[in-house]
């Protein structure tokens, strides 16, 4: 079951667990989900091989690396990388590790190189990952060393969608458009909605004792928000029961995993929308960043349609790119939930911002986004609580043998198409529709053996009733 | 008293200031920063929030990890991205969240401890001093969770009628990813 790599060695952790588990722990009939995969060593270690050694990673926008030799570090799984832009302007993704004795490249969050020197022997590599400077090759290696043979591991993959760049370490993967698809096309083009961005300084990060799971699966849940962040609303920062529309839910869902979900434009307020100019929708939306006020269900710009289809563009929801890119507070942040072992998860913030913005607008902006998410943001304060003890109680004995109950709405809606644009969408009440196809979708991505099995037998995007 | 600071060409305003009267402020402002982080430890929130003036600002940059050559983007500056970025409003709003019975990541309360040293008065400039100084933050929560915030702040007091408040802080913290899977206590 493991990934071989060129040497013929295992790739990655060890530990494999069997299709029989693996099956077994989310029931589509019974939306009941067992609470190993939040708990086990073995679950997680398949994870990184099946999931994030496959996936397409989101690594940063454009706006991050604007010139030759900037460097920003993230990760694929537990693989470290380099996203650095090449002499040649090109974007690569190389594994931050030195091909001599494996130390790290990079050790700083992002900056500037003219060539990745490595502090423990001074081998020296180009912005392209090629090895073009070892000491000592001829008085110590006696000339006997070939450098072409040692470059820096490159993804397999990499590109961007509207400079949003994204990288994979498996060739077989589909390219980024296939893999996105449309639901994934459409919750990234939430990001390009609002003209051309660039990054706002400053990722926030912090460290969750959960599994990434629970991180990822909270941002379709649109039932916590009124329990979980009611002091927000109390306290006057957000108007909580006014930004839910418990009754005007739409999720989309699509193949591979991505899913969005969350409050819709109804269609007669989407016609008056479509109506209005871009400066009336301007306007409305402006007012939206301030401090205390409810964030509306927005007008979009006119690009949006086109962007994002007529369905689509009346998604107010939260959409993940499979396995954990969150967009996020109206198209203006990323949230990437990196795993760290089964039991915690890096949560880190991207904001981004038109480039063209008004200077007082640009300063609400951030304000609103830096009060909202962030470990002191007046929402993320409490999710991170709640997902700690959840993971937690995994571990127990007997409060494992319990499953998650993820049933809400299960059986009672229909799979809607939209005859002209072919886009599908459940339109209902507040649900765990997308949650059930996040752990179903996860369910096909450990089961396979490869790209090629996966992308033969996954499930295709829901139709008819769910 | 360091000479550095006397011999600045830079007016700091200290030197009109006798040494009695330096002593005599070091005091003031070292028991106003004693009693200010009594009263976080205590949760007197409402008390605290007296401290401040009315056109506070209360600013905690993003760290990064960054080589020595970028230096100078270490921490995030005013008007991009941060961890606190507030005004009195959104202060109050903060205490109102801890009070309403329903703010899940201070309820149960954390417990905490405000230590504070290495106080130094670097500037007087008319009716506003600032003060640099080292801060150690201790947070318990629930029955394991632990958090140790250690850093520099930068704290402007402002003489107003008889007393001091607070008109603005600046918290720069000593990690760059936080450990923690929250910060909901004040600083």
């Amino acid at each position: 079951m493991d990934i071989q790599d060129e040497g013929g060695r295992a790739n990655g952790a060890d530990r494999t667990c069997n299709k029989e588990t693996i099956a077994s722990c989310f029931d589509e009939e019974s939306g009941l989900l067992d609470r190993r995969i939040f708990a086990d060593q073995e679950i997680y270690d398949q994870e990184m091989r099946n999931i994030f050694a496959r996936a397409w990673n989101f690594m940063c926008h454009e706006s991050q690396i604007p010139n030759v030799g900037d460097y920003f570090i993230n990760h694929i799984g537990e693989d470290q990388v380099i996203v650095v832009r090449d002499k040649q302007g090109e974007v690569q993704v190389l594994l931050n590790t030195c091909r001599h004795r494996g130390n790290a490249l990079c050790r700083a969050e992002e900056g500037n190189v003219k060539s990745f020197v490595c502090s423990y022997h001074g081998w020296n590599y180009d912005l392209n990952g090629d090895l073009i400077g070892v000491p000592g090759i001829t008085p110590y290696y006696r000339k006997d060393f070939d450098k072409s043979t040692l470059g820096l591991v490159k993804a397999a993959q990499v590109d961007n969608l509207h400079g949003f760049y994204f990288a994979t370490l498996d060739a077989d993967a589909p390219s980024l458009h296939d893999y996105l698809g449309e639901v994934g096309r459409i919750g990234l083009g939430m990001m390009a909605t609002n003209g051309e961005v660039a990054i706002v300084d400053g990722i926030q990060k912090n460290v969750i004792d959960c599994n990434w799971k629970i991180a990822v699966d909270n941002l379709y849940d649109w039932y916590h928000v009124q329990y979980s962040h009611a002091s927000a609303g109390i306290a006057g920062f957000m108007d909580i029961a006014a930004i839910l529309h418990p009754q005007n839910q739409m999720i989309m869902m699509g193949d591979y995993g991505h899913a969005i979900s969350g409050p819709a434009i109804p269609e007669d307020m989407q016609a008056a929308i479509d109506a209005m100019s871009d400066e009336e929708r301007k306007a409305i939306a402006d007012e939206s960043f301030v401090d205390g006020e409810a964030p509306r269900l927005l007008p979009r710009l006119k690009v949006a349609r086109e962007l994002l289809g007529p369905v689509g563009v009346r998604s107010m929801g939260h959409p993940n790119i499979f396995p954990n890119l969150w967009v996020a507070t109206n198209g203006t942040q990323l949230s990437l939930r990196l795993p760290r072992g089964p039991y915690k998860t890096e949560i880190w913030w991207f904001t981004f911002l038109p480039k063209d913005m008004p200077e007082d607008k640009r300063k609400r902006a951030i304000a609103f986004n830096s009060h909202l998410f962030g470990p002191a943001g007046m929402l993320e304060q409490d999710d991170g609580e709640n997902w700690s003890q959840s993971t937690r109680a995994s571990r127990g004995v007997k409060a494992r043998t319990f499953p998650h109950h993820v049933a809400m709405g299960l059986g009672h809606d229909e799979v809607q198409t939209d005859a002209a644009s072919g886009q599908s969408r459940v339109e209902t009440t507040i649900s765990e529709h997308a949650q059930r196809w996040h752990y179903k979708s996860w369910t096909d991505w450990m089961l396979a053996d490869s790209w090629v099995d996966l992308k033969a037998n996954h499930t295709p995007a829901p139709k008819g009733r769910v | 008293m360091p000479q550095a600071q006397e011999a600045s060409a830079v007016d700091t305003g200290l030197s009109r200031l006798s040494l009695q009267q330096r002593l005599e402020l070091q005091f003031e402002i070292e028991q106003f920063f004693y009693v200010e982080a009594a009263l976080l430890d205590a949760r007197e929130y409402r008390a605290w929030l007296d401290l401040w003036t009315q056109d506070c600002s209360y600013w905690m940059p993003i760290r990064r990890t960054v080589a020595l050559a970028d230096i100078d983007r270490e921490f995030t500056k005013r008007g991009d991205m941060s961890f606190y970025d507030d005004d009195k409003k959104m202060l109050a709003m903060r205490i109102a969240k801890m009070e309403s019975g329903s703010s899940w990541s201070e309820d149960p309360p954390s417990r905490s401890r405000h230590f504070v040293s290495n106080v130094r008065i670097v500037s007087i400039e008319g009716d506003e001093t600032s003060v640099e100084l080292a801060f150690a933050l201790y947070r318990s929560r629930l029955n394991d969770d632990e958090s140790i915030w250690v850093g520099r702040r930068v704290d402007r007091l402002r003489r107003v009628g008889g007393d001091l408040k607070l008109c603005d802080r600046e918290i720069y913290l000593d990690q760059t990813l936080i450990s923690a899977t929250n910060m909901s206590t004040l600083f």
